[in-house]
């Protein structure tokens, strides 16, 4: 019976779609190039990757919620040049496979104008040469890894944290500065984010500044054997590029040894609200004081960005806990829209592209964005913090690449205007 | 010398959580003839359990015991509402089943706890005793120890010097066999799931204070490496889950010690292999394969 009725239903559906279509299409048109995807009169639709479930979503699904929620904050206040926007999260898991599948349906499904903030180094890696050959804008992707500031093969692609070697490279510095002759060693992971970081300590310390280099597995939730060698090693100071909950349990580890060591810290693992999560609100501050890392968003409990995205949080995001990765969802909201102010009246993804390229995005970082013709990176520099009595804050000292060596610098941090909406 | 035998202190702690998590697979294994792969997942509910209890009692041992009984309890739910209804005749559907339950209670733990790491703390200094300059067990250490002993002593007992225990083990064996002479099979399967999940949420209770924190995903690795002791022990056998457990800590910690925490899983791996070409049924295999 239903065999029968196939045909008419599956031609009845064409129809419908085509007529769908011509309406959509039609509805469409005005005022906007026709062939570009994810823009409409009064919306523009962009998605992102994001593990939202599985082991990778307890560091990590906060940020897409606090994009989301910086997003509805515009939308309410009249979005940008008239238009709001749709921002699509799917959840893979933090599975490159599963990554495949979602990007491609944002992309050939859900049409959208450009992929945002697709979050990890290997989920993200294996969807680069698709939007690349597909020519679909892949911005301010979330992972430090250096592979997203390659202009000339992956022109569509744009990074956004400081990376791995910057930051190895300016703790370093720092630690070399401000303690000469300490003992200086290293805790990584043992992929692109150990790896890169240790080049760039390497980079100032030499082949051989390092007294000890441990490397750890997330396979594997003990440290113990690792700090133990660390500690036998003599190490004084120990730069870590590790994820929150491995920089807790490194702490949490050496302490139980009763070994307090100078930790020195990539901001992937430098979090002060996350780590008190891990270790505990009566412990935290004890076995932080003192803890060092890195950032080049707006931070601080004085900070005007702060204040805006704290209130921003309370009303849009269900007063969420406001840690570092809610600054950083913020801020990639905040950057996007700022590109998308840029693009024009009627953006299309070329002209989204020529805003970010550029140089006349300023972010809200604390010292100038990198963008250009031929540099996708963001920044590449940072700030360093450090702990005191529980407050994570900037203590005034700023390296940045210059050419080849990292120097000491002056922040300049862009100052809060217009609400925290970009203005075109 | 030193770093020899700090590695072989922290390997063996880690060790006696995989052998008694280990262990209860193999109960379940005997009582059921299934290999059960949602007895993380379970276990971590059952520690949510404990977490609450403490938090609202401020009583580490409340929190312990309740661990126990809700393990039981889910052990119970799950054999007598998921397990009882799976098609008899293919091993699969047991395991099938016990994936999709997986899913199923982390993700619900995510819905309704979030996906955070709770920090979970000890009654015990976990401060390790200093032996000739080398730390070695942290007084929380021996507990773990001792309690893993413990439990796998009065399980001994249970099943070869009690009623009830040659029941269970005449049911397990012998189903047709034990129910025409008056043993309660069902009923027997059902404790072996209960008994078997208790001590799956004990070990669970004991490692996850040493780990990142509570969190649905806080047994993921603690299940991969007490499935690979079991296997390598024997599925059979509990002595082979006490014996694989403490060889497979001390494996992953001199390893992760002396070449790299990179190499460690794989390490494990190997071993698993090894065995399985030696001694298919694992190294404490009594017998070929029983099918009853």
């Amino acid at each position: 019976m239903s065999q029968h009725r196939a045909p008419t239903t599956r031609a009845a559906a064409v129809v419908a779609a085509s007529a769908l279509l011509l309406t959509v299409s039609a509805c469409s048109t005005p005022g906007v190039a026709a062939d570009t995807p994810g823009v409409t009169d009064d919306t523009v639709t962009i998605g992102s990757h994001q593990p939202l479930t599985g082991p990778a979503a307890a560091g990590y699904s906060s940020i897409s919620a606090a994009t989301s929620a910086y997003f509805d904050y515009v939308n309410d206040n009249g979005g940008i040049n008239g238009r709001s926007i749709e921002y699509l999260v799917k959840d893979d898991g933090y599975n490159p496979a599963t990554t495949q599948t979602v990007v491609r349906e944002l992309v050939q499904e859900d049409e959208v104008f450009a992929i945002l903030n697709g979050l990890g180094t290997p989920t993200h890696t294996s969807v680069l040469d698709y939007l690349n050959q597909n020519g679909v804008p892949d911005l301010f992707v979330a992972s430090g890894s250096t592979s997203w500031n390659q202009p000339e093969e992956y022109p569509m692609t744009f990074a956004l944290n400081a990376d791995y070697v910057v930051e190895g490279a300016a703790l370093a510095r720092y630690a070399a500065d401000e303690h000469p002759d300490a003992v200086v060693c290293l805790l990584g992971q043992d992929d692109d984010f150990g790896a890169e970081f240790i080049e760039g300590a390497e980079t100032v310390l030499g082949a051989d500044g390092l007294a000890a280099v441990e490397r750890y597995s997330v396979s594997n939730q003990d440290v113990t054997a690792q700090i133990g060698a660390m500690k036998a090693a003599g190490c004084e100071i120990n730069l870590l590029a590790t994820v929150n909950g491995f920089t807790a349990l490194a702490v949490g580890t050496a302490a139980k040894l009763g070994w307090f060591p100078q930790w020195i810290s990539s901001s992937s693992g430098g979090d002060y609200p996350t780590l008190v999560g891990f270790l505990g609100e009566d412990l935290a501050p004890q076995l932080l004081q003192g803890f060092t890392s890195t950032n080049y968003l707006p931070f601080g409990p004085d900070d005007e960005w702060s204040k805006l995205f704290r209130e921003i949080n309370d009303e849009y995001n269900a007063g969420a806990p406001f840690d570092g990765n809610t600054v950083y969802g913020m801020s990639v909201g905040y950057l996007f829209a700022e590109a998308l102010a840029k693009a024009g009246e009627s953006p299309t993804r070329e002209s989204l592209l020529a805003a970010i390229s550029s140089g006349e995005l300023e972010g809200n970082g604390i010292l100038p964005l990198a963008f250009g013709e031929d540099e996708h990176a963001a920044y590449t520099g940072v700030g360093i913090t450090t702990v005191d009595q529980g407050v994570q804050d900037f203590i005034g000292v700023t390296y940045a690449l210059e050419g080849e060596s990292v120097e000491e610098v002056e922040a300049k941090p862009v100052p809060l205007a217009g609400d925290g909406i970009p203005k075109p | 010398m030193d770093r020899l035998l700090y590695l072989l202190a922290t390997g063996l702690a880690r060790g006696a959580v995989f052998a008694l998590f280990a262990l209860s697979l193999v109960l379940i294994w005997r009582a059921a003839r299934i290999v059960n792969f949602a007895q993380g997942a379970m276990a971590v509910v059952a520690t949510y359990v404990a977490f609450a209890v403490t938090g609202l009692t401020g009583s580490y041992w409340l929190g312990l015991g309740s661990a126990l009984l809700a393990g039981a309890a889910i052990g119970f739910a799950v054999e007598r509402g998921v397990m009882r209804f799976a098609p008899q005749g293919s091993p699969f559907s047991g395991v099938i089943i016990a994936i999709g339950l997986v899913m199923v209670l982390q993700s619900a733990l995510g819905i309704l706890f979030g996906q955070q790491h709770r920090p979970m703390a000890v009654p015990f200094d976990e401060r390790p005793i200093m032996i000739a300059g080398v730390p070695v067990f942290s007084p929380y250490d021996l507990f773990v120890l001792v309690v893993a002993v413990a439990v796998m002593a009065a399980l001994a007992l249970l099943f070869t010097r009690t009623s009830l225990g040659l029941q269970l083990r005449a049911s397990a064996f012998a189903p047709e066999v034990s129910r025409l002479l008056g043993v309660r099979v069902s009923r027997m399967l059902t404790i072996g799931w209960m008994l078997s999940a208790a001590v799956a949420s004990l070990a669970a209770l004991l490692l996850v204070p040493t780990e990142l924190g509570l969190n649905p995903h806080s047994t993921d690795m603690l299940f991969v490496y007490a499935f690979t002791v079991a296997v390598v022990g024997g599925l059979d056998s509990p002595p082979g889950a006490l014996i694989g457990g403490l060889v497979v800590g001390l494996v992953i910690s001199l390893v992760t010690g002396y070449l790299g925490s990179t190499v460690a899983p794989i390490a494990v791996l190997v071993l698993l292999v090894v065995v399985l070409l030696v001694r298919p049924g694992g190294i404490f295999a009594a017998r070929e394969a029983r099918t009853a």
